[in-house]
């Protein structure tokens, strides 16, 4: 949306073009006003500040995190023991499908929206996104979708095809319940969420990077996003096209994977894989960039080899689209399709190995600093590698017919999505904290949140390559005592230490809830510049102002806060680094040349309402047509006023100013 | 400077000890590892019995091995550097953006890896789908919760089939034969597996998809659906039964002999019109006949999704029952037939069902109330989504009488 300024007391004195021509709108009535509520819980129903809309999504996913892992150590208990019975077997299926359809969907993905949502625009030196309402609606299509989708559990059972959610079971048929519903509309609000979010963040990182910021002075934290937000965007139409075949077989008689009819299920496969592959990029990509952040800070050198970085992330989004049916070879795809995928996934691994040599020789000649984000981050390096070279294994077709659907691919994409991706997210909270809030997380609390998780995901997945190898297929609500072998260590032992370990992280993750409540309580104001660090994001304040920069930074180099605290200086041994300035001296240097006139998007009311149609249209696709009519109106209301709303709000909307200061804008000057 | 000198100084006073700890290291952490795993596990993949799994077996090593070690050295390089350039006052490192040659030298050598996996793993794929060696065609039907074998007549490694063989839960094929299956589905995506003897192949339908089994050796192995089939998808297995070829004679004779009725008077021939009036609109027994003399021909599409349900015209000559889940031989005796020599194997597995072997609690317990044991969609009053069909049995509400019958009749299918 374009910003226009709004009339101010302070003359505008920006740009030697002069903005002196501002946009004053006509008096708006009702309705149609623009809120302006900058503090309570109005602020945050129709905020656009991308900040705002970050750490929503953030607490929003984290939530979701642990409705996730419940489901999870639900699981584990069920399988602790032979032909346990904690779970029924149809409970069982619902409650692997939520367990990843939670975790993948509203957990990981939409908490790298929160990092990405948050920090893209002040890694680019940029005061919003691109479209601030069009982000509004992205948080609020997925808080809704995701609470829509949990609701099933109450309306007669959840999804219980498998996140994968195979044709023909998926058919109304073979699974009678609205579960599946529920999980197909869930899913394509959700996915609005992204594909709108993907729109916006490639182009703010196109349009609003600070003068300077090259893209190859990027933050790796922002190509990485980037990257994602491609994936996202030619991604996301693939499920879209496939969730809509699947609603209208279920609810509306159509035979897109009728076997009868002449249907061939290996469609729904290609479609959701071709989707799904991009996917598992989209999940990990984010935390690969969250670590090329926190390595570089803590080694206290420049990442090793960003241009490789950047590339191989690159390299990866573009291979990720010729590997799907790596997750179909035991699907009868036919020796040459397979022989192909098998050799194309194989070349996958070379980007990410480049990843993986260029973490561990940032580290190489560092001066390491083990605080908690770095700990979280080395974990990966760790996990991911374990992860990856089981990915290897994966890629020799003829012997991944023998590991597909056991256990041992559970242990595989574990150590990735897991080992990768979350314990990347966690290196993100303890690395951003004090930026996001201005205090610290506990580091004590945080060590032992990480060395839980680190010991509790191999204890939990380790021994499920112990497992898969065994052949103990996966999905099973009950494993036989008669499968499990001889000895000490037989399967038995392994699922118990499994379901040990399961809970060790569950543990991890609750010092991490405690740890949030804790430093929230102690109310101890971090440092401007915690961690040294290096990127544009500390060069605000903390928490940054609404605004986020007073004045928008010139970019003279990768690195640019680093480069401007510090400099290189002769001394007889040679050249050395030097502080010269502090952190407090950059930001006063920032804010004594403070931009005169800067411009916000006004609050609306509008993302929310038009969020809220969505899953009344889905309700009434399952339960009763006459309800997405009501629906579909909240919509087009939603997208009337989102269209009439003048482009700020009124002066006559504030409230008086206390101190008697002229001065209404929503962003006053620091 | 001088100070990072004398780090590497004091580094490599220590190296003795150091240098050869990630060989320890190594030699510890594989041997945990092999040790770690459970020993005669059924299904271990790493356990090949024939020439298919074998195949894949002399592929996988190696790259489990090359993978283990590509981990251990990054695992053991991360560890280090750790270590080594933990902060102790240094200075702030110059700041050095990378190494251009360093790093192309490191791409290109996991690729050279990868090319040396890549080769032999696309001959394998080619090699594991060649049909012209086949010696014996089986089809393999799976539905929900279990899988249908069926024997074309014609020639099965050297011994004539006359008429065609319909069984279920064991696949009975002769030893070092190269057997071709068929595999398709009747409802749902199955996946048909059995480890030691080779890769696992989807069952869609629709689709007739291939998959070469051959064991060496007689012997029982075990195998489970591996794609997701809906409710009981935990309890549809199955195993793979090799025979050497005088015994595998023996068994197609016997699976095609005709069909004996029960001794007048006696609780099987009670039994018998039991089976008649409760299970034969679903369960064919070959040969069966009412009183009047005509066949009593099953009609399982009229009740059932899938449109079958298990022929037990010789369900004794099987250990286990509703998807080869529940035993019919007690612990004792399946052990022994598991763990049996090859030689042994086969008379064992002929015997069938021996009274001595005879677990009745499970068959029991069936016939008393199949959902109760195994879930599937068979409540009467919630057949909406299939128009009254079941997936599944369901509860026939027999009596103990009936149950004594059933059971004495069924005892005699062999």
């Amino acid at each position: 949306m374009a910003i226009i300024e709004r009339p101010s007391a302070v003359p505008a004195t920006v740009g030697a073009g002069g903005t002196t021509e501002l946009v004053t709108p006509s008096r708006a009535l009702g309705a149609y006003r623009r809120p302006v509520s900058t503090t309570g819980w109005k602020s945050w129903l129709f905020t656009v500040d991308h900040k705002k809309l970050g750490i929503m999504y953030g607490a929003v996913s984290l939530f979701f995190f642990l409705v996730g892992g419940i489901e999870a150590l639900l699981i584990r208990l069920q399988l602790a023991a032979p032909d346990n019975t904690v779970l029924s077997a149809g409970l069982y299926n619902e409650m692997f499908t939520m367990h990843a359809t939670t975790m993948v969907f509203l957990f990981v993905m939409p908490m790298a929206a929160a990092f990405a949502n948050y920090f893209l625009p002040l890694q680019i030196g940029a005061r919003d996104v691109a479209f601030p309402r069009i982000n509004a609606v992205g948080f609020w299509l997925f808080l809704f979708g995701g609470i829509f989708l949990n609701t099933s559990w109450f309306l007669g059972g959840a999804a219980d095809g498998g996140w994968f959610m195979y044709s023909p079971n998926s058919s109304a048929l073979f699974s009678p319940s609205h579960g599946i519903d529920f999980w197909v509309m869930g899913l394509q609000i959700t996915g609005i969420a992204s594909l709108v979010g993907a729109i916006n963040l490639i182009v703010t990182v196109l349009n609003m990077r600070a003068p300077g910021m090259k893209l190859m002075n990027m933050p790796v934290f922002t190509w990485m996003v980037l990257v994602v937000q491609f994936l996202l965007l030619f991604a996301m139409p693939v499920i879209t096209v496939a969730l809509f075949l699947l609603s209208f077989q279920r609810n509306f008689g159509a035979t897109f994977f009728d076997v009868n009819q002449g249907a061939d299920p290996l469609l729904w496969q290609h479609l959701f894989w071709i989707f799904g592959h991009p996917e598992v990029y989209i999940i990990i990509l984010p935390a690969f960039g969250i670590i090329s952040e926190v390595l570089p800070t803590f080694a206290r050198k420049p990442l090793f080899g960003y241009k490789f970085v950047v590339f191989s992330g690159a390299a990866i989004g573009f291979v990720g689209w010729g590997v799907w049916a790596h997750h179909m070879f035991a699907s009868g795809l036919g020796p040459v399709s397979v022989a192909v995928f098998s050799v194309a996934t194989m070349l996958i691994a070379i980007p990410t190995g480049v990843k993986i040599v260029n973490w561990t020789l940032t580290l190489w000649g560092g001066k390491l600093w083990f605080s908690t984000a770095m700990l979280f981050s080395i974990g990966v390096i760790v996990l991911f590698t374990i992860g990856g070279v089981s990915g290897v294994t994966h890629a020799v077709a003829p012997s991944d017919t023998q590991q597909t659907d056991t256990y041992h691919i559970v242990a595989h994409f574990h150590y990735v999505i897991v080992g990768g991706a979350v314990m990347g997210l966690f290196a993100g909270f303890y690395f951003w904290w004090p930026k996001m809030f201005g205090q610290m997380l506990s580091e004590r609390l945080g060590k032992w949140n990480f060395w839980l998780m680190f010991f509790g995901v191999n204890l939990t997945f380790g021994p499920m390559h112990i497992l898969g190898m065994q052949g103990q297929p996966r999905r099973m609500v009950v494993w036989p005592e008669k499968l499990t072998g001889d000895g000490f260590f037989d399967l038995a032992f392994w699922n118990q230490v499994a379901s040990v370990g399961s809970f060790v992280i569950a543990a991890g993750v609750l010092l991490f809830v405690i740890n949030i409540f804790y430093t929230a309580k102690k109310k101890v104001a971090a440092p401007l510049d915690p961690w040294d660090a290096r990127t544009l994001e500390w060069i605000t304040s903390s928490p940054p102002k609404e605004h986020n920069f007073d004045r928008i930074p010139t970019v003279h180099s990768l690195d640019e806060f680093f480069h401007r605290k510090y400099e290189e200086v002769d001394t007889e041994n040679g050249p050395k680094l030097v502080k010269v300035k502090t952190a407090e001296e950059v930001l006063a240097e920032e804010e004594a040349n403070a931009d005169h006139h800067i411009h916000l998007p006004s609050p609306s009311y509008w993302p929310i309402v038009l969020a809220l149609g969505f899953p009344i249209i889905a309700y009434g696709v399952i339960f009763n047509l006459l309800l997405t009519i009501v629906g579909t109106a909240l919509v087009l209301l939603a997208i009337f006023g989102w269209c009439l709303e003048p482009s700020v709000a009124d002066d006559s909307d504030y409230d008086p100013p206390a101190g008697g200061d002229s001065t209404k804008e929503l962003a006053t000057l620091g | 400077m001088d100070r990072s000198e004398a780090t590497v100084t004091t580094l490599g006073e220590m190296s003795s000890t150091r240098r050869r700890w990630p060989l320890a290291a190594l030699a510890v952490s594989a041997g945990t590892f092999l040790a770690s795993c459970a020993s005669n596990a059924p299904q271990d993949y790493f356990d090949p019995a024939g020439p298919n799994a074998e195949k894949i077996d002399t592929l996988q090593r190696p790259v489990f091995y090359i993978a283990g070690v590509v981990a251990l050295i990054v695992i053991g390089a991360v560890g280090y550097i750790v270590f080594k350039f933990k902060d102790r006052g240094q200075d702030i490192p110059e700041q050095s953006h990378g190494n251009p040659k360093l790093e192309i030298a490191l791409t290109i050598l996991p690729a050279i890896i990868l090319a040396g996996i890549a080769v032999p793993t696309v001959v394998t794929v080619f090699d594991l789908n060649k049909q012209d060696d086949t010696e014996c065609i089986i089809n393999v039907t799976g539905q929900q919760w279990w899988w249908e074998y069926d024997y074309a007549t014609g020639e099965c490694g050297g011994v004539e089939i006359s008429q065609p063989i319909v069984t279920s839960g064991e696949l009975v094929i002769p030893a070092d034969t190269p057997v071709l299956l068929r595999v398709t589905s009747r409802d749902v995506i199955h996946s048909y597996w059995i480890p030691r003897l080779n890769g696992k192949r989807d069952a869609v339908p629709g689709r007739l998809h291939t998959l070469r089994m051959q064991a060496d050796e007689p012997g029982i192995y075990t195998g489970q659906c591996t794609e997701f089939c809906g409710l009981s998808h935990a309890r549809m297995r199955q195993a793979a039964v090799a025979l050497n070829q005088a015994d595998f004679q023996t068994w197609v004779d016997n699976q095609l002999e005709p069909y004996t009725a029960p001794e007048a008077g006696t609780l099987a021939a009670t039994g018998e019109q039991t089976f008649i009036a409760n299970c034969s609109k679903c369960h064919q027994v070959n040969g069966i006949a009412n009183a009047d003399g005509t066949p009593v021909l099953s009609d399982p599409d009229l009740y059932v999704v899938s449109g079958v349900a298990p022929n037990i015209t010789n369900l004794m000559t099987r250990t286990a029952i509703a998807g080869w889940t529940f035993d019919l031989i007690n612990e004792e005796c399946r052990d022994a037939l598991w763990t049996a020599s090859p030689d042994e194997f086969g008379a064992m597995y002929l015997a069938g069902v021996t009274p001595d072997c005879f677990d009745e609690a499970a068959l029991r317990d069936w016939l008393r109330n199949p959902p109760g044991m195994k879930p599937m969609y068979v409540d009467p009053n919630n057949l909406d989504s299939t128009g009254g069909k079941y997936r599944g049995m369901p509860m026939l509400n027999l009596n103990e009488n009936q149950i004594d019958e059933l059971v004495a009749y069924l005892l005699e299918r062999k």
